[in-house]
């Protein structure tokens, strides 16, 4: 995209390497600088995923996810918790750091068409409630009352208080703006081809040249396996190419951020007016150059079924769509050191890895400065990998 | 006699011309302000051919129609546009359970030419006589693209209503092009909205509220150009338009964009456009001509051009007569340096190309701005097509080979979309790309048709000839504004100007993707296409990097807005 020779890096050794600077990469740089580490914070530029992302703060399960891998239910489950603390963080964090993020907690729902998808929404909600989720449900009549907006085929919906929506735009424009204040080195274009361990730290190679750090963090999202690979471990991440969707700015309409309980999408208006219509619909990675294209087929299905919601939608304008890289695990962040390599961490939030960026960022900060996360974090440790790892290893 | 249709305009009952544009009405009834943007700031008719998106108004409880392309057919109730209006009440419910995603009409035509203007109606013609099943898009209501617009109100054969001027030549050839087209069996879809392209090759389009998807043997990307913004105070200020804009109103619908009009550019239209403005009766104040007076230097130029276009330079000869015969100031070597709103009108300061500021402004009601022109490259960039950056144009030019096949296989690409060449030029290379994309399905070109197509190969010589002694003669040093900082609007959409833009450059952020991010420069309406050139250009040469098809904003869709409604498929036909 732009000349890889530009530039150069401003010192060859550092004390931490943090790789990637999406809303993960950002915030735990700027925490270990805060706590007087020298960070070097590099990304490589291009399509990524905190770049692309359309701002839902997301802390129910989402249908979207229970429904394409329910063998991993199990796994996003042990996540939940970390959700809810994760939105109130982003409040925290927007306090401490004298931010405006656009932010607003007004709650979201997933919406039910028929009584089969409100069942559905009866089990999840009683399971989300056993892990400590405060969830409602609302029948029709409760639904139109708070939501209006919703077209005659809402049956039900699952409300979730402390979801909400907040600019991606402000948010990764100011939180870069404070990492720099609090001393990190920002280098970017700048892509991290190698990772060795040599013992007393890690030799890094890069399109602008060798870089030794004594600490590593990879919040590299999907790129963060080839990464790990390089360094002789495996972290099992993949990207997940999705199209999203802005319109002209509309007055105000639609207060929460909405889901279905059996479709893909979430459509939530922000404060500029614009309604950002997303959820899940699949973009393609473009032959070759590994960036994330539009499908025609998503544009034209998830502004459809987005209208079939809300249909005072239709006569709104789409002004633009784009696609970004969503990262796949197995359901759960990869937060932590890599097993056998003391000093190189992961920090891979997650589904709605932009929900929990700050917080994961916290926490793996916590875990490198040797403080207490206050958090159990065994269910996070990429230790996890290590029994896949030997089995494809063995079947080699 | 021109037939007439009220429409009421913010509660005021005004008399449109059947067939013209909204946008024309208004003009006609003295409306220059046609919305105020988010920040409160009047905008009206800028580019008049449906690219800027500055012209928005409420039509019939919908926002946010472009005056500019919508014809007056019938009595129609318009407001002028403000940011966020209340959306219009739901009618039809969607009840029921949701049907899946709408899979609209797909259409295979052998061949696809996108744009009717003179290049696309050739191409179009010639594969069509030559055995091929032809299908053009377009966005217009009309044939003809913006060289051979074509007059859209009625004339009667006395042209009893003054002002209302017959066709002239260049309307009867364009008339004469779009009815052999027609005769020869070409399909023509007006009102063919081409949102995105997609590869391989599928192009999809709204007409009339409905979503149809192309997936041609072989398409023929022939969308043209647009013009350039010229980036000084005031250039955002009603009254303020394109060049292009003004002919538009002249020669679609016999309008007059104002009583007292400053025409400012670079190049030959600009002179074209004083003479058809003086003919219809408007008083020309000055013509600002960056280029320097045709010398003695210029004169192999002039020689060469009258020998590979006589009739074109015949053409500029009689605008020049026209012009100076009416006493109007040709003012070389000068640009404009700002534009102010005044009690009456628009101020206009002028400046050397040197740098100095001329002391006397000129006091107008209408400023027209033709600074050259941007090629409409959206859909052959999304389709991957690779382009060469041309320095000397300072725009991207598609790469192709001599029968106009762009990188990607059975794309083919001609005119000015593909870097500027004239009208001219893009009529000769329609019968060349015509000619090939026929033998590539599998017709043989009969022998009359090779005879046409070899005449296009010399001729297709001769225009670029013409064309390149054209550019000689209107060289100038000076391409873009001198002050691009401060309070000045770099982004007309999201009304970002270039001093928020040098504080995003100060901040260390080097690519014009992290800029947009920043700065919501090029996130508008108009997709970028007025600042997107210009910031690539002021990124490229802070940071020593030479611009190229992957310096500037990646290609999106939709390249224009459409409505969800339209997306989904239904739409209101309207």
């Amino acid at each position: 995209m732009n000349d890889p020779t530009m530039g150069a890096l401003p010192r060859r050794q550092t004390d931490v390497a943090v790789i990637g600077a999406g809303i993960v990469g950002l915030c735990l740089a700027g925490f270990l600088a805060q706590r007087g580490r020298e960070v070097m914070l590099l990304d490589a530029g291009g399509s990524a995923a905190s770049t692309a992302n359309a701002g839902s703060l997301h802390v129910q399960m989402q249908s979207r996810f229970m429904r394409l891998f329910p063998e991993r239910v199990a796994s996003f489950e042990q996540q939940l918790p970390l959700y809810p603390k994760a939105v109130e963080y982003w409040r925290e964090f927007e306090r401490a750091i004298n931010a405006d993020f656009d932010m607003q907690v007004s709650g979201g729902l997933m919406i039910a068409e028929t009584p089969e998808q409100f069942d559905f929404l009866v089990a999840k909600s009683r399971r989300e409630r056993e892990l400590g989720l405060e969830v409602e449900l609302l029948e029709r009549a409760d639904l139109q009352r708070i939501a209006p907006y919703l077209g005659p085929a809402a049956f039900g919906a699952e409300l979730c208080a402390n979801e909400g929506k907040l600019n991606p735009l402000k948010c990764n424009t100011q939180i870069r703006a404070w990492a720099s204040r609090m001393g990190v080195t920002i280098v970017d274009q700048c892509k991290v081809n190698q990772l060795r361990p040599t013992g007393s730290g890690f030799a890094l190679t890069t399109s602008l040249g060798a870089l030794d750090a004594r600490q590593v963090a990879v919040a590299a999202g999907p790129g963060a396996r080839a990464l790990m690979d390089s360094a002789g471990t495996f972290l099992p991440v993949d990207p997940e190419p999705l199209h999203m969707n802005i319109t002209e700015a509309a007055p105000p309409l639609i207060l929460h951020l909405v889901q279905h309980a059996e479709r893909s999408i979430t459509l939530k208006q922000l404060s500029t007016g614009q309604v950002v219509i997303g959820g899940g619909w699949p973009a393609k990675l473009a032959a070759g150059a590994g960036y994330p294209v539009v499908d025609p087929a998503s544009v034209i299905g998830n502004v459809s079924l987005a209208q079939f919601m809300v249909p005072a939608l239709g006569s709104l304008q789409i002004l633009r769509t784009w696609a970004g890289v969503n990262s796949k695990v197995d359901g759960r962040g990869v937060l932590g050191e890599m097993p056998g390599l003391p000093g190189l961490h992961a920090a891979i939030p997650g589904d709605a890895g932009y929900t929990l960026g700050p917080l994961t960022a916290r926490l793996v900060a916590d875990l490198m400065t040797g403080r207490d996360p206050g958090v159990d974090m065994r269910p996070y440790s990429p230790m996890r990998f290590q029994a896949e790892e030997l089995r494809l290893l063995t079947a080699q | 006699m021109t037939q007439t249709i009220p429409i009421q305009f913010d509660g005021e009952t005004l008399q449109a011309r059947a067939g013209e544009t909204l946008a024309a009405a208004l003009i006609a009834h003295g409306v220059q302000q046609f919305r105020t943007t988010v920040s409160g700031q009047p905008r009206g008719v800028f580019c008049g051919m449906g690219v800027c998106q500055d012209c928005l108004v409420e039509i019939d409880g919908v926002a946010n129609r472009r005056a500019c392309m919508t014809k007056i057919e019938k009595p129609v109730t318009v407001r002028r546009g403000a940011h966020a209006r209340p959306l219009p009440p739901v009618t039809a419910s969607a009840s029921g359970s949701y049907a899946g995603s709408p899979e609209p009409e797909i259409r295979e035509p052998a061949l696809l030419v996108i744009g009717a203007g003179p290049g696309g109606l050739s191409a179009a013609l010639f594969a069509q006589r030559a055995g091929v099943q032809v299908t053009v898009l377009d966005e217009r209501s009309q044939a003809g693209g913006q060289y051979y617009k074509q007059l859209a109100v009625s004339v009667s054969a006395s042209a009893s209503e003054p002002g209302v001027a017959l066709p002239d030549a260049q309307h009867r050839r364009g008339a004469a092009l779009i009815e052999s087209a027609r005769k020869a069996g070409v399909e023509i879809i007006h009102d063919a909205l081409v949102w995105g392209a997609f590869e391989p090759k599928e192009f999809i389009a709204t007409v009339r509220g409905r979503s149809i998807r192309f997936r041609p043997a072989a398409c023929i990307v022939a969308t043209g150009a647009y013009e350039r913004g010229w980036q000084v105070p005031g250039w955002t200020l009603p009254g303020v338009m394109t060049t292009g804009a003004a002919q538009t109103l002249w020669r679609t619908s016999r309008r007059l964009p104002g009583k007292r009009v400053l025409i400012a550019g670079n190049g030959p239209l600009n002179l074209q456009l004083a003479a058809e403005l003086l003919s219809g009766g408007a008083s020309v104040a000055a013509v600002v001509e960056a280029a320097p007076r045709p010398g003695l230097a210029t004169l192999g130029s002039l020689v060469t051009m009258a020998l590979a276009a006589p009739g074109l330079v015949a053409e500029g000869v009689g605008y020049n007569r026209m012009v100076k015969r009416n006493g109007v100031h040709i003012i070389n070597d000068t640009v404009i340096e700002a534009i102010e709103k005044t009690g009456s009108g628009l101020s206009v300061i002028l400046a050397r190309v040197s740098g100095e500021t001329l002391a006397p402004r000129i006091d107008v009601d209408v400023v027209c701005l033709g600074y050259g022109f941007e090629p409409a490259n959206e859909l052959l960039r999304a389709l991957g097509c690779t382009h060469d950056f041309d320095t000397h144009r300072r725009q991207l030019a598609t790469r192709r080979d001599d029968t106009g096949q762009t990188s990607v296989a059975g794309v083919y690409a001609l005119g000015d979309c593909t870097g500027l060449g004239g009208a001219k030029a893009a009529l000769a290379e329609g019968s060349i790309v015509g000619a090939a994309v026929a033998v590539s399905l599998g017709h043989a070109l009969a022998g009359p048709l090779t005879g046409e197509r070899d005449r296009a190969v010399a001729d297709l010589a001769r225009q670029r000839r013409f064309q390149q002694a054209l550019w000689t003669v209107y060289a100038s040093p000076l391409n873009a504004p001198k002050e691009r900082c401060g309070d000045t609007v770099i982004c007309r959409c999201e009304e970002v100007t270039f001093g928020e833009l040098d504080a995003a450059l100060d901040e260390g952020l080097s690519t014009v993707g992290a800029i947009k991010r920043r700065t919501r420069i090029g996130m508008g309406r108009c997709q970028g296409r007025y600042c997107a050139p210009v910031l690539d250009e002021i990124v490229c040469e802070r940071f020593g990097r030479s611009r190229d098809e992957m310096s500037g904003f990646a290609p999106r869709v939709p390249v224009k807005p459409v409505s969800i409604a339209e997306l989904a498929g239904h739409g209101n036909d309207s």
